[in-house]
């Protein structure tokens, strides 16, 4: 058995990869950095120019300029906050308490093989129906009233919520149970400790998803039949045809349900840290 | 105790070993659970009783006799056929574009980074608003008839399919890319034969969704869009003329036809996909 | 079968960077064509990279890499690559997945399903031809990656840790189905492995790598006959020799 020792120690000289100049490198960077706003920004200068030419009619869409102003007033006359407020007090009541009912109910689904057996084929029944489909019949029972859309949003939240929850329970890894049997944890320990922990994040994902029906629903229901609010000032505008009022209103609606789902989603991120991902 | 624990105890996976195929065991037959049937059958029985208690003189509380004739009605005279038919055929066509479109577009951010970088962030943003909120102005540019309402549709299909192509494709494993390279795959061969293939769960994900959505945009069209016929017009029609019949109707109708669209997308996402090993559409709302 | 053409590789002082970080430091090897080489090391080593090199995946180093006198510049059918991770492709049967493999070889169909099934049969697979990866085992699994390595009758095949992923068994019986395929078709092989044991099994030469920045520690010829008897004094000193390299011996002190 010979030893063969083959160290060639002379220093590396074949090529190196070339790599493009600093210079070019650093405009291609900054074109990266800048890649998302062209779009963006191509078709706000087409609408600009589309209305200064009159390509466009103002009855189709007005300028950016006339949208800012309505904007601009809105904000001062106070219609602004006075509507986003009403719609924001609905949505957070609704989905409040759609998303706490359907954890309570989630749970009690999740923890009790005989209360399923009951009460999941009839739920699930129901959650076939969708929110939209139980607004004429709502709209009969209780008009068209602050009720309709508290009763809406909240199911639009629970439904999603209890799903989550039920599965946040169900998916705790087999595991993880048996070895809290080997510690020897009774039902309310292993309650507490494994399956709520385990669970969290399901559960997080389930409230998030809540939210984005919540404030669908909300912007439906205020579309058909509120007299108040972001969806009823859309309805409002188009009725007059103020696009500019509609369009302003539509950014709003936008922005508030973009901030609200980013702040949720960090939420849930945050929860979910702590777990691998197998466990969603 | 035991029960409980019970619960959680899945079946055991048989070891794996060389010599045999690693199939799962048949699942045994189950006498079905009539115990999901108490809670309905009792609040039928409830509704039965007070409403004819309550003499059924016409205003709310009707009774399943009249909901009874009131469906008969509908069906045998057609209006049923008419309405339901209009509103699949447009969530169809809706379904139809969207889809296609969505697929194009979810290929084309999915295949290339910089499309990504330029669109995705305007794309996500625009996802985010609620889609409803686009029907007033569709309205404007389109009217209150059946275009404006397969616009709609479309856009409704259009975003999950798009979405959700465009991140199966992302999401395709490097290992694979790395094999098909080893092959010496040009890249149209490695798209077609590796990406695409890979990406394929995902992208029946995005249909499923889209018919989902498209079915509910289906609804909320019609509230908003009344020119026209269709089941949300039967809805909307129902209530603005107080007769909670013709809106329960409507409601079942809506249920079993949301349902039936549900099962038949999902059945055929796994005529398709059973072969690889799963299908990936969740059963989550 | 006709026998394949295999070709020595010649790695001429390469050395690779990630970041500020050596991975290889100019490491030279000459492997013979025909020839069985073992990769020996810790992890961390480069061993995985230098495959990789060598495949032609990565081309972002300083130095040479030749093939039957050809520089390396990217991948190629005459180099094959087996994985730890079978990476079959699930939408494919296993046919289908030794098939997709000869996609661009200059063959006509009827020819191509032929290669197909002789490399089934090659790796023992015989019946299983319509299985779907998951519902394969993990050592049927990777008999497929094997043959899907072997179809395109490469002069070189790369093998990356193919059995570390399996239990004793299979890896057991993988080693010999390995080594008769070799002793079969006689291509030149690298295989890299952190088992010493696998890597005097099945080697000629045993190169062990080491760590930080990964350069080539040592290179020992292993002359005994095949197949090896892992109970031969000779096997057992070499295996404690190289395992004295890491700092272990597998005689245990009273």
């Amino acid at each position: 058995m010979s030893d063969t020792v083959t160290l060639h120690l002379q220093t590396a000289n074949g090529q190196i990869p070339t790599q493009p100049p600093t210079q070019t490198r650093r405009w291609r960077a900054l074109g990266w950095v800048l890649a998302p706003w062209a779009l963006p920004t191509a078709l706000f200068a087409l609408w600009w120019l589309g209305c200064e030419r009159g390509w466009i009619a103002p009855q189709i869409l007005p300028p950016p300029a006339r949208v800012y102003a309505t904007f601009v007033d809105l904000g001062q006359s106070g219609d602004l906050l006075h509507n986003t407020l009403i719609s924001l007090q609905r949505v957070l009541c609704g989905f409040v308490a759609g998303t706490l009912g359907g954890l309570l109910l989630g749970t009690a689904l999740g923890l009790s093989r005989t209360f399923e057996a009951y009460v999941l084929p009839s739920f699930n029944a129901i959650v076939q129906i969708p929110v939209l489909g139980w607004l004429p019949f709502l709209l009969l029972l209780v008009g068209v009233g602050e009720p309709l859309k508290y009763i809406l949003i909240a199911h639009a939240a629970l439904v999603p919520a209890t799903l989550s929850t039920l599965q946040g329970f169900r998916n705790v890894p087999v595991t993880l149970v048996e070895a809290s049997r080997v510690f020897g944890y009774t039902r309310w320990q292993r309650i507490v400790h494994v399956v709520l922990p385990c669970a969290v994040p399901t559960l997080a994902t389930g409230v998030r998803l809540a939210f984005t029906k919540a404030w669908l629903a909300l912007v439906v229901v205020e579309l058909v039949a509120s007299s108040e609010g972001l969806g009823y000032l859309i309805v409002y505008g188009r009725q007059l045809f103020q696009l500019d009022l509609v369009m302003a209103a539509v950014v709003i609606v936008g922005a508030i349900g973009f901030a609200i789902n980013r702040a949720l989603d960090a939420l849930e991120r945050r929860l979910r840290r702590g777990l691998p991902s197998a466990f969603r | 105790m035991a029960r409980f624990t019970q619960t959680f105890f899945w079946r055991n996976a048989a070891p794996r070993c060389d010599c045999e195929l690693n199939r799962e065991p048949a699942k045994k037959r189950k006498l079905p659970d009539l115990r999901g049937f108490v809670l309905p059958a009792l609040a039928f029985a409830i509704w039965w009783a007070v409403s004819t208690i309550h003499g059924g003189k016409g205003g709310l509380l009707v009774t399943p006799e009249q909901v009874w004739h009131t469906t008969w009605q509908q069906v045998t005279s057609g209006a049923l056929t008419k309405a339901l038919g209009a509103s699949l055929a447009r969530e169809a066509s809706g379904f139809a574009i969207g889809s296609v479109l969505g697929l194009a577009l979810g290929l084309s951010l999915g295949l290339s980074r910089l499309a990504t970088r330029m669109i995705g962030p305007s794309f996500d943003t625009f996802k985010q608003i609620s889609l409803f909120a686009w029907i007033p102005l569709i309205s404007v540019w389109f009217g209150l008839g059946d275009a404006a309402k397969v616009v709609f549709l479309s856009l409704a299909a259009l975003l999950p399919v798009a979405a959700h192509t465009c991140d199966g494709i992302h999401a395709v494993p490097r290992s694979y890319v790395e094999a098909a390279r080893v092959f010496r795959y040009t890249r149209w061969q490695l798209v077609w034969h590796v990406i695409l293939p890979a990406a394929l769960p995902s992208v029946f994900t995005g249909l499923y969704l889209a018919l989902i959505y498209s079915w509910l945009a289906t609804l909320g069209a019609e509230y908003l869009l009344v020119a026209g016929s269709g089941i949300g017009n039967t809805l909307i029609d129902g209530s603005e003329n107080f007769r909670m019949d013709l809106v329960l109707f409507g409601i079942v109708v809506v249920g079993v036809t949301g349902s039936l669209l549900g099962r038949l997308a999902r059945a055929a996402e796994r005529a398709v996909l059973e072969r690889r090993g799963g299908a990936s559409v969740k059963e989550s709302v | 079968m006709t026998s394949v053409i295999a070709e020595g590789v010649e790695i001429d002082r390469v050395s690779k960077h990630y970041a500020t970080l050596p991975v290889l430091d100019s490491v030279s090897l000459r492997i013979r064509a025909g020839e069985f080489v073992s990769v020996l090391g810790a992890s961390g080593c480069g061993k995985s990279t230098l495959l990789r090199l060598i495949a032609g995946l990565d081309t972002d180093y300083s130095g040479e890499i030749r093939v039957a006198g050809e520089r390396v510049r990217d991948t190629s059918l005459q180099r094959g690559i087996i994985f730890q991770d079978h990476r079959l492709f699930p939408w494919l049967t296993a046919a289908q997945n030794v098939l997709a493999a000869l996609r661009n070889a200059p063959l006509s169909l009827a020819k191509k399903r032929r290669a197909v099934a002789e490399h089934i049969a090659l790796v023992g697979l015989e019946g299983f031809e319509n299985a779907y990866p998951h519902e394969l085992s993990g050592g049927m699994a990777q008999r497929v990656a094997i043959a899907r390595g072997l179809v395109n009758r490469p002069r070189v095949l790369l093998l990356d840790e193919p059995f570390g992923a399996l239990d004793a068994q299979n890896r057991g019986r993988l080693q010999n189905e390995l080594q008769r395929i070799w002793q079969h078709e006689r291509l030149t092989m690298v295989l890299v492995t952190h088992d010493v044991d696998e890597a005097i099994y099945l080697g000629d030469r045993v190169v062990t790598m080491a760590p930080r920045p990964g350069r080539i520690e040592r290179i020992a010829d292993v002359d005994l006959p095949r197949p090896r008897e892992r109970t031969d004094p000779r096997y057992v000193a070499l295996r404690d020799e190289l395992l004295a390299g890491f700092g272990q011996s597998s005689t245990v002190q009273p």
